[in-house]
């Protein structure tokens, strides 16, 4: 039988070699052992021994001395007396020479800043000429190309944390416009948590099994986010009182039975003498920014809806501007779009001040969460008609619990006790109040 | 040439030309394929030393043992595996006996009692050494056997492991192919008393000078050997002059170190031609009788390599199976709550008495450990239960006893070393990376090693810089290595049961300043998995990755800076490899801020790891940049005063905190 001579591998990377000589001429016996060709590898030229004996049969196509051969080629053949070389492939001998391949062209050499500035200009380095050393492209090459110097300047002029970045992308805030607390101005999580009304939603009111897990959504990821964020970094205190709402509760039924398109809700009546109650007691509504208290210029006041997305706070503008009826209608729009899952993020900014409605569920008084960066926030309870003394005789009247957390880091409990009473006073002879707005 | 007086048995003179034939036939055709390129890596062939193997491995039964070489084909044949599982694996297939795995150099049948062969001189000697210890804890009467070349006695794994075999009297053979070139460096230069067999007597055993080509004399002393290991009387080193007459390695230069008359004086000795030639010439066997072998080899080989080109690749899935060992994992109860305070070494001890009198396959290893109740007490009152093979003071060669705990492991028993100091156990890195690490791999799941390698690590108290290593960031880079490092009793207790129970080769690393602290330690049997960090304080602001004793270092500072407003979350990782990142990411989402406190080295460490991981999966919940603080980049100095500054202080831990707070 034939047995092919090839080229092996000598040591482990070779993947080609070049073909020095013969050693033994075509047609000579060669037994096992004996060497019968030179062959260079990557260290140097060897002798290669037959692993098999036969007669040496060379093909005319034999790689030539001096020929780049492929490790497995098979060169030549040692046959038994009077045998051919086998087959067709004995005419021709696969001598595999190594394939030129042309190198792809390189990617255009840049840094990777520059590289990152022109994926933020939205531009092709392979249509940039360089102009550093080979040709590689320096920040100064891109300027030209750039389609404004607008873009560069937002690409550079600010830095914000990752976890900055994300709560802003979340909660619809553009952080580029924040200042920043960290080093250097960077922006920082709770940049993002004080430039945000409180907003998000629970999770829908799916049905919920003993045992099942429910997915955290992202809305319930905020309101977590700044639960948490208002109790860590506010002092919070809240008093309760409670009040004689018969005046209210008739103020109320008197619009009702005016029979007009528009019907002031109690809440909507707290709303108008909160904000006059803060434009006697500013401090109230102070705000922490850095190393200073800020007064904001305008009351608008947040109000806490709750909807099938879960808690959402809307805020009504500039309070003192409206009416009752204006802001009764404003309040509507904002209840009805919450509900409806309308509302943009502007829409929950800016607020100064909380009031949040718990009465309709039966409950009295309770703690309620201040909706960072304001100071403080307002809880109403249910109103119910109780017994009272009144000048010596029991009465019934309509009573109301009121619960206000303020922060203590701003605000003392006297001044915040005595804004409290203002309310308490507003509430119980509410139509003088509005009556005496100007 | 000696006289053969007396031949054995016509069948034993058959069976032994049929594995050398078996053994140069395979070998010549994988010399063949791989001229052909069929063979992908190395491959070191046989030919010419075929009298050894076969000589040796007809007295051994299938539960012996033998350890080997890069050169060891041979060994694999005459021990038993099919010439298609050897040839298969040299093509890379998954029918090899490795699974396409280790090639030439890392050959695994531990079904026929081939434990490996390895391309490192030296551990075989050590390994079997572990087999022999093995054996004589188990009571059995099998024996294991060590093939090394010539280039090994000059190694100190030769040195370590005959003086172990005889001082415990272990049934190991040793035996030395001397082929007279160590790849390609002459004994003759190498070695200043080239005579291997006489140096039997430096270590009390009998040693032995063999013509490595006469079958029938080796067949003749190894016999003796082997029942001398059988009944007790120890082990023997038997050297056999021999001559590869192949290259190093297929497709390797041959004659710039040797020359070619050499080379084919040494062909004319043949020890398949002189087998036969002796037998014939005696009648003891007929040229027939030796032709019909012959043949019978050639279809086996041809079949063989049939098989092996035929078998499939190995599915890229399976690239990264068996690192660690895939049993059912046990179900593992929590710990239930503790009742009372112990100190840490007084938890592990507790561990390691109780699995030992559960599990009579763990012993331990040791310096002072006998006895003496170890340095550290961490075997203390063992001695006094379960005697010196249990408790097995070794010599101070440590290379040597983690070698060895590698053969035990492999041949059923459970080692336990206690090396003492980190520092110390670093003489057998190579041991531990390149056998004990890769052994469940490269053997495709099919050897287990249950070997738990214990000490101290740590700074403190003027160690210096050789018993103060913290060593655990290294270990973590190697697949196949468990690197459990605790802060508490009760964890290291519930780690060191599991260690002590799971497959795998586990450094346990205790640190040296947190020995005697106390803490509370549940009643009754538990284990804690490894993998599963710990939240030791709970917190929202700043998250603390902390080891060991720096656990208990940033645990000192938390108060204060809660005082100040700070909330720090303190995540233990207890164990660095597995790395529970999972549970650092689910804290640095809730805070954002991260922190690595760890007295290892910084760079390529563990809180580079944690960093790199933190940064690439948790980006972002990250409102700060990552912060790492390590002990300083230099060996540990003497002096209090220098030693002080070298570690992360608690004041340096709190800096560190409220300047994150600040990014």
């Amino acid at each position: 039988m034939a047995f092919e001579i090839t080229i092996p591998r000598l040591g482990w990377s070779m993947e080609e070699g070049t073909f020095v000589r013969w050693l033994k001429k075509d047609g000579d016996v060669v037994k096992p052992g004996d060497a019968v060709f030179e062959l260079e590898g990557e260290k140097a030229a060897q002798d290669i021994e037959a692993v098999d004996g036969g007669i040496l049969r060379i093909p005319a196509t034999a790689p030539q001395p001096g020929t780049v051969v492929a490790v497995g080629a098979i060169i030549g053949y040692l046959v038994g007396d009077g045998e051919q070389i086998p087959g067709p492939a004995g005419a021709s001998a696969p001598v595999q020479t190594a394939p030129v391949v042309a190198a792809p062209a390189p990617a255009p050499a840049a840094a990777p800043s520059v590289r990152r500035m022109a994926r933020e200009l939205g531009l092709n380095l392979a249509d940039v000429t360089g102009s550093g050393p080979a040709g590689r492209i320096t920040a100064a090459d891109l300027r030209p190309a750039r389609p404004a110097a607008e873009a560069l300047v937002s690409v550079r002029s600010r830095i914000a944390s990752p976890r900055a970045r994300r709560l802003a992308r979340e909660l619809g805030v553009d952080w580029t416009r924040l200042p920043g607390s960290g080093r250097g101005g960077r922006v920082r999580a709770q940049d993002i948590m004080s430039a945000t009304p409180a907003t998000g939603a629970a999770t829908t009111a799916s049905v919920t099994v003993p045992g099942a897990t429910i997915p955290i959504s992202r809305h319930r990821r905020t309101i977590a986010d700044r639960m948490t964020y208002s109790r860590q970094n506010t002092a919070p205190v809240t008093l309760t009182t409670r009040i004689d709402a018969t005046n209210l509760v008739s103020l109320r039924q008197q619009f009702k039975a005016a029979g007009g398109d528009v019907v002031p809700s109690f809440s909507d009546i707290v709303i108008k003498l909160v904000s006059m109650a803060l434009e006697k007691q500013p401090l109230m509504m102070a705000q922490w920014a850095g190393e200073q208290l800020v007064i904001p210029e305008q009351i608008s006041i947040g109000m806490a809806v709750d909807t099938d997305a879960g808690l959402l706070v809307p805020v009504v503008r500039d309070v003192p501007s409206l009416s009752l009826m204006d802001l009764s209608v404003a309040s509507g729009d904002l209840i009805a779009r919450a509900r409806t899952g309308q509302l943009k993020a502007g829409d929950m900014q800016g607020g100064v001040f909380t009031v949040t409605n718990l009465g309709a569920f039966g409950i009295d008084a309770f703690t309620p969460i201040i909706n960072c960066p304001e100071a403080a926030i307002l809880g109403l309870g249910r109103i119910r008609r109780e017994p009272a003394v009144v000048d010596n005789q029991i009465v019934p009247r309509d009573q109301m619990s009121l619960s206000l957390t303020f922060d203590h880091r701003l605000i003392d409990g006297a001044p915040a006790a005595r804004f409290l009473q203002t309310i308490s006073q507003a509430l119980e002879t509410p139509s003088a109040w509005l009556l005496s707005s100007p | 040439m000696p006289v053969e007086t007396s031949l054995p048995a016509r069948s034993v003179v058959l069976s032994l030309y049929r594995t050398m034939q078996i053994i140069r036939q395979t070998e010549e055709e994988l010399a063949r394929c791989h001229q052909r390129g069929l063979i992908h890596g190395a491959c070191h062939t046989y030919v010419g030393e075929e009298a050894i193997a076969s000589g040796v491995a007809a007295h051994l039964r299938r539960e012996d043992v033998v350890f080997s070489t890069h050169r060891g084909h041979g060994h694999a044949l005459a021990k038993g595996m099919p010439p298609k599982e050897l040839m298969a694996e040299l093509f890379g297939r998954q029918t090899g006996c490795s699974r396409g795995r280790g090639g030439s150099m890392h050959l695994f049948s531990p079904e026929v009692g081939m434990m490996g062969t390895s391309g490192i001189v030296g551990p075989c000697i050590l390994q079997a050494c572990g087999g022999g210890y093995s054996f004589k804890l188990m009571k059995t009467d099998n024996v294991a056997v060590a093939f090394f070349g010539d280039g090994a006695t000059n190694n100190g794994a030769f040195h370590e492991g005959l003086n172990m075999a005889s001082i415990w009297k272990l049934p190991v053979l040793f035996i030395c192919e001397n082929n007279q070139f160590a790849t390609e460096v002459p004994f003759s230069y190498a070695a200043g008393n080239p005579d291997v067999g006489s140096r039997g007597a430096a270590y009390g055993m009998p040693g032995f000078t063999l013509d490595g080509n006469d079958v029938l004399e080796i067949h003749r002393v190894a016999g003796e050997a082997v029942q001398r290991a059988r009944t007790g009387g120890g082990p023997t080193l038997i050297e056999c002059k021999t001559y590869r007459t192949r290259a190093h390695a297929e497709g390797m230069g041959d004659f710039t170190y040797r020359t070619r008359e050499d080379v084919e004086e040494w062909k004319q000795k043949c020890p398949i031609n002189r087998l036969r030639r002796t037998a014939v010439e005696s009648s003891q066997a007929s040229a027939a009788d030796f032709d019909a072998v012959e043949s019978e080899i050639t279809t086996l080989v041809k079949d063989a390599r049939d098989f092996a080109e035929a078998s499939p690749w190995p599915t890229a899935e399976s690239a990264s199976r068996n690192v660690y060992s895939e049993g059912a994992a046990a179900a593992i109860a929590a710990p239930p709550p503790a009742t009372r305070s112990i100190t840490f070494t007084q938890a592990t001890h507790e561990a390691l008495a109780e699995e030992m009198k559960a599990n009579p396959l763990i012993f331990v290893m040791g310096e002072g450990i006998g006895i003496r109740g170890g340095n550290f007490k961490t075997t203390a009152g063992l001695y006094d239960l379960y005697g010196p093979e249990r408790l097995c003071d070794t010599p101070i060669c440590e290379r040597g006893f983690v070698g060895l705990a590698c053969g035990a492991g492999m041949t059923g028993t459970r080692p336990v070393i206690d090396f003492m100091f980190a520092d110390f156990v670093l003489d057998s890195v190579g041991e531990i990376i390149n056998q004990i690490a890769k052994m469940q791999y490269m053997s495709s799941g099919r050897l287990k090693m249950p070997v738990l390698l214990r000490g101290c690590i740590g700074i403190g108290h003027s160690a210096a810089t050789h018993h103060s290593g913290n060593y655990y960031g290294m270990y973590a880079q190697v697949p196949g290595l468990r690197v459990v490092v605790p802060s508490t009793a009760a964890d290291a207790k519930g780690l060191l049961k599991h260690a002590l129970r799971c497959d795998d080769p586990v450094l346990f690393l205790e640190h040296r300043e947190i020995l005697s602290i106390k803490g509370p330690v549940p009643d009754g049997d538990y284990e804690i998995e490894f993998g599963k960090a710990a939240i030791v304080r709970p917190g929202t602001d700043v998250t603390v990755v902390a080891l060991a004793r720096m656990v208990h270092l940033t645990l000192s500072v938390c108060d204060d800076l809660q005082k100040s407003g700070i909330s720090v979350e303190l995540v233990d990782p207890r164990t660095v490899s597995p790395l529970d990142v999972d549970t650092i990411l689910q804290s640095v989402h809730k805070t954002g801020r991260l922190l690595i406190v760890d007295e290892a080295f910084g760079p390529c460490s563990i809180a580079s790891e944690v960093s790199a991981q933190v940064a690439d999966r948790g980006f972002n919940d990250l409102d700060a940049p990552i912060k790492r603080i390590n002990g300083a980049f230099t060996p540990t100095p003497y002096s209090p005063t220098l030693e002080k500054v070298v570690i992360p202080q608690p004041e340096d831990i709190a800096r560190a905190i409220r300047e994150l707070m600040a990014e």
